[in-house]
């Protein structure tokens, strides 16, 4: 293993090839040399050295990511110092980007206060969304109260992202909020975490939004009621997808008959049947595959 | 009451259906499209590789053979299909499509109010690699079928909601890999499937090295550019021209590198004769240097070793490699059997060979069957109509670019990784686990 001398020494060079061979070996080195990095990548003139500092650093924290260890727990330190210094702010960044790889639960308090950050709001929720763990996802519900209008969407898409069923209440409230940007991040979140509320949930109304918006919607309660499906609760499950077949759309039409077809009740058979005369070659199509899948499925369980 | 309703009420309440008594095509439901249909094409992304796919208004009603750059054996003529609306971000290339195509196309430049066009029928999306799954998924919402170009994704959780997303509403996709449309994959597929290659169980693809790059000093966007829509979903880096059209596939944000750009036709042939479209290997080894300076991020040269289990087998993608010693050609496969040997080159265009004696060789009857594409395009419109699984469906491209993926984090984390190709999980390694998914920016999640 070089010194730290020497290593910062060969980063620095103007020889491309020493510079590359020092980053390459970069996970030699102890995770103290971080700061060091940092500044070197902050300042250089030259562009091909401040890559070789952010390489090394790259290098250094996957070198530590397969498994906790003091190393890595030294370097994520270093790194929260970094991310919460005076560097530029894609310095800083990419420090938050580094933190999504290695950082643990114990990290996310120091993480989490970025949150509001004009500028490092969208690294801060990045890096939350990838950590494991419940306290991630506490953190990011109790932010949701304190961020703006503007980037509570963005929370809602981190939480259901993380299908964090803690985190429905939260969405079923947000689904009533006036902003129709929230209401909607609110009912897609709830969708992708796919728990039923114990209160009653009020979707937003489709009526007044925009084209792209309605159909963002009706993707979020197919995706609710495919979660319901498998979560076994067919009644939930069945009375969305008949919503879904009173449609004009073909395709939600579709989307509905495959969900009965999974469902393969006789009550669902019921419901698909009238589709096999559709006049939507789509829809009939997809009722008549639906229709044979469900037929072959009792046929073998005969 | 009918004795059909009758029959439906008393099925239900007895909790059982009888479904072969009334079988849908019993009932004189057939499903044949009308073969005089013309499918309305939304193009999104019509840069260098999407401009390829525009249907000029001039030539519908015309019989002109399908193009054999995308598979085919020559004989088959354009389905009916035309450009009826156009989106870019880039004004000057929405200009210059909207040129070619001629008549009156409608012009976009946000994908979404082309999304919410009710003329279009489906979408041909051509952008840059990080959009190929939000653009997917969304368009699925829309109701549209989709022809996405190669690497179907970015990350593994991508390519798993493109998935999921394409089988909620029944939609078409096909992915942009033609090599399997290729006559000469075709016939290497018939054959080594067929057993005369024996026992495979190596398959070394071979290719050049990435580029280097230089420096390029960031900029500001062109005028006419939409760069904020460009960088969609992905990481905010300041626009560079060497970073955007074009050049974007050697950033690791944005593409990924040789083993993205052709990997995803070399390997796609690989898997598809090797018949791995629904699974994946169990270990990924990758090895090699990525540039030592410049701008670009992606592995110059590479080697990955993936192997596979049930049946066991070796893919090994390397640029660069050992050429075929049989057939002369800037990248391929050689497939290595216990009876023999076997070259495919290429991979994503007319130019792709094999053995003479492979295109001679007729399958028994009763030998094991290969779907013939008739070129991909023309198997992307035919399956709009008729609703099958077309030649590189959505599973089959998320477990191609799977691979690409998969090799790309094994040479990012410099070890080997060892893979659940079911859970679609890293065994024991936590920092790989949390590379399988990408948090999206601003508005752009899955």
């Amino acid at each position: 293993m070089p010194s730290k001398e020497q290593f910062l020494t060969d980063i620095r060079s103007d020889n491309v090839e020493q510079r590359f061979a020092a980053w390459r070996s970069a996970a030699e080195m102890e995770a103290n040399i971080i700061p060091d990095l940092g500044k070197i990548a902050a300042t250089a003139s030259s562009p091909g050295v401040a890559k070789a500092a952010r390489e090394a650093m790259q290098t250094l924290v996957n070198s530590l990511g397969k498994e906790p260890s003091p190393k890595r727990a030294e370097a994520v330190r270093e790194l929260l110092a970094l991310a919460s210094g005076h560097a530029p702010v894609p310095l800083r960044g990419l420090a938050f980007r580094l933190l999504s790889l290695i950082a643990g639960e114990d990290s996310v308090p120091a993480i989490a206060k970025w949150l509001t950050h004009a500028e490092l709001g969208e690294e801060a929720a990045f890096c939350l969304e990838r950590i494991p763990g419940a306290s991630a996802i506490q953190a990011l519900t109790a932010a949701y109260r304190n961020v703006n209008d503007s980037f509570k969407p963005r929370i809602l898409a981190a939480l259901g992202h993380r299908r964090a069923a803690e985190a429905a209440p939260i969405c079923v409230e947000a689904m009533r909020s006036p902003n129709r940007d929230i209401a909607l991040a609110a009912a897609k979140a709830y969708a992708r975490i796919g728990k039923k509320s114990a209160v009653a949930v009020r979707w937003p109304d489709p009526a007044p939004l925009p084209e792209w918006q309605k159909l963002e919607h009706a993707d979020s309660l197919l995706r609710f009621a495919d979660a319901q499906r498998e979560e076994g609760n067919h009644a939930e499950a069945m009375r969305l997808y008949k919503q879904m077949l009173t449609r004009p759309e073909p395709h939600l039409q579709c989307a509905a008959v495959i969900g009965i077809a999974r469902i393969g009740t006789g009550e669902a058979a019921a419901a698909i049947f009238p589709m096999l005369q559709s006049k939507n070659r789509r829809v009939r199509i997809t009722a008549e595959k639906a229709w044979n899948g469900m037929a072959r499925s009792a046929a073998a369980k005969a | 009451m009918s004795s059909r309703r009758k029959f439906l009420q008393t099925g239900v309440s007895a909790g059982v259906f009888l479904f072969d008594i009334v079988p849908a095509r019993a009932l004189g439901l057939q499903s044949q499209p009308a073969p005089s249909d013309t499918i309305n094409l939304g193009h999104i992304g019509i840069g260098g590789r999407g401009r390829q796919f525009l249907r000029p208004e001039a030539s519908l009603g015309q019989k002109i053979p399908a193009p054999l750059n995308l598979g085919g054996d020559g004989t088959r003529m354009q389905t009916a299909a035309r450009s009826v609306a156009l989106c870019d971000i880039d004004a000057q290339r929405l200009d210059e499509a909207a040129t070619r195509v001629g008549g009156r196309p409608k012009t976009y430049r946000d994908f979404r109010r082309l999304l919410e066009d009710k003329d279009v029928d489906a979408v041909v999306i051509g952008s840059p690699d990080h959009w190929h799954a939000l653009m997917t998924i969304m368009a699925c919402q829309a109701g549209k079928d989709v022809y996405v170009e190669k690497p179907a994704c970015n990350t593994i959780e991508e390519g798993r909601a493109m998935v999921n997303t394409a089988g909620r509403y029944g939609s078409v996709v096909q992915i942009g890999s033609q090599g399997r449309s290729q006559p000469a994959a075709y016939h290497a597929a018939s054959y080594i499937r067929n057993g005369q290659l024996g026992r495979v169980s190596q398959v070394l693809c071979w290719h050049y090295a990435s580029p280097q790059g230089d420096w390029t000093p960031d900029a500001e966007p062109p005028s006419g550019l939409d760069y904020d829509m460009w960088v969609g979903p992905a990481r905010w880096l300041p626009y560079n021209a060497r970073r955007t059209h074009g050049a974007f596939r050697w950033m690791i944000d944005f593409g990924g590198g040789q083993i993205r750009d052709r990997g995803a036709h070399v390997m796609s042939i690989a898997n598809w004769i090797m018949d791995c479209d629904h699974t994946g290997p169990v270990s990924i080894d990758a090895s090699g240097d990525p540039p030592s300076d410049g701008m670009y991020d992606s592995a110059v040269t590479m080697r990955v070793v993936y192997e596979f289990k049930n049946p066991d087998w070796t893919l090994v993608w390397a640029q660069p490699g050992e050429p075929s010693a049989e057939i002369e050609a800037r990248y391929g496969a050689v497939y290595h059997g216990d009876k023999g040997r076997l070259t495919v080159t290429l991979g994503d265009g007319q130019n792709t060979a094999t053995d003479q004696k492979v295109k001679d060789y007729r399958a028994p009857i009763d030998g094991v069957p290969v779907y013939r594409s008739p070129g991909h395009i023309e198997d992307f419109l035919d399956c709009i109509k008729t609703r099958a699984k077309p030649i590189m469906h959505m599973e089959a491209g998320h477990r191609v670019a799977s691979l690409c993926i998969l090799g790309n984090l094994s040479f990012q984390l410099r070890r080997k990784l060892e893979w659940d190709p079911v859970a679609e999980r890293f065994k024991n390694d936590e920092e790989a686990n949390r590379l399988l998914s990408r948090p999206g920016r601003g508005p752009w999640h899955l």
